[in-house]
């Protein structure tokens, strides 16, 4: 399924015959198969992190924060196979120095 | 595939560590849909536990087999310190259950520097970098602020100069 840039899979917004608008004002659908889908969802968990990440994808600035990812540290932790692998990333900082906003 | 949680000190109730496990399981199943095995125990708790979410061990478990089927698999976890206590152990001792078994896991933390002893206590190998804006990082982000000023004529260029050599100083310490 593609992904759109919301994070939700595109064949929700496109399979549906059938909408309503809920209290909250945002579109249900309710063809059976998406229907499903959107409780299994629901089951799973009632958090939306996506809509968080949008956010901060929107705010982000270029290049700020590259630095990290060029690191030896970072580069051992995401390119490691095999018996070397350190699974643990762990990046830590005071408030406001950049945690979230690293790409 | 990636999934990712933000903690939030003004959602702490709701994020507890099966919430949190349950919203990167949905990302991680975006894109291949629902497996079978979800759809199944789904059903099951629908039928027989008047539709109660997976309790946390359940919700391991399917994570596990989930994370067993794909190739590659990050999880990242932003502002960790923000989650209550109770909450994180629960969350650390999962992961560490998944590590332990998943080769094909990265797990990217990020955090205030006082939970580094707890991190610590979970996972054996961790790779840990102090982050810190660097001075191209502050000029990047100070030109972006002075590029939506809404009256720059009202700064001369001296006072320009300045904001860009004297704010990187002060606020940067690499």
């Amino acid at each position: 399924m593609e992904q759109t840039s919301s994070g939700w899979p595109q064949a929700i917004g496109r399979i549906g015959t059938r909408n309503i608008t809920d209290s909250f004002n945002t579109i249900v659908n309710i063809a059976p198969e998406i229907d499903e889908q959107h409780q299994i969802r629901q089951w799973l968990s009632p958090l939306e992190p996506q809509y968080r990440h949008q956010g901060v994808r929107t705010d982000r600035l270029n290049g700020v924060g590259q630095w990290v990812l060029e690191t030896s540290d970072f580069r051992r932790w995401s390119d490691a196979e095999g018996d070397c692998v350190e699974p643990v990333l762990f990046c830590y900082g005071n408030p406001g120095v950049g945690k979230t906003y690293i790409r | 595939m990636v999934g990712g949680v933000y903690c939030d000190f003004h959602a702490q109730q709701e994020q507890s560590a099966r919430n949190m496990l349950g919203a990167i399981l949905k990302q991680l199943v975006i894109r291949g849909g629902i497996p079978e095995q979800i759809r199944e125990a789904f059903q099951k708790a629908k039928n027989e536990f008047g539709g109660r979410s997976p309790p946390l061990p359940d919700m391991v478990d399917i994570l596990k087999r989930t994370i067993t089927s794909l190739p590659r698999v990050f999880i990242c976890i932003d502002a960790l310190d923000e989650c209550p206590q109770q909450h994180r152990r629960d969350l650390l001792g999962s992961l560490r259950e998944i590590v332990a078994v998943s080769p094909n896991i990265r797990v990217f933390l990020t955090a205030r520097p006082n939970i580094d002893h707890e991190i610590v206590r979970y996972f054996i190998q961790v790779v840990r970098i102090p982050l810190s804006p660097t001075h191209a990082d502050i000029k990047s982000y100070l030109k972006m602020r002075l590029d939506m000023d809404p009256d720059p004529d009202a700064m001369d260029a001296k006072l320009l100069t300045d904001i860009m050599r004297i704010i990187p100083e002060k606020i940067s310490e690499r």
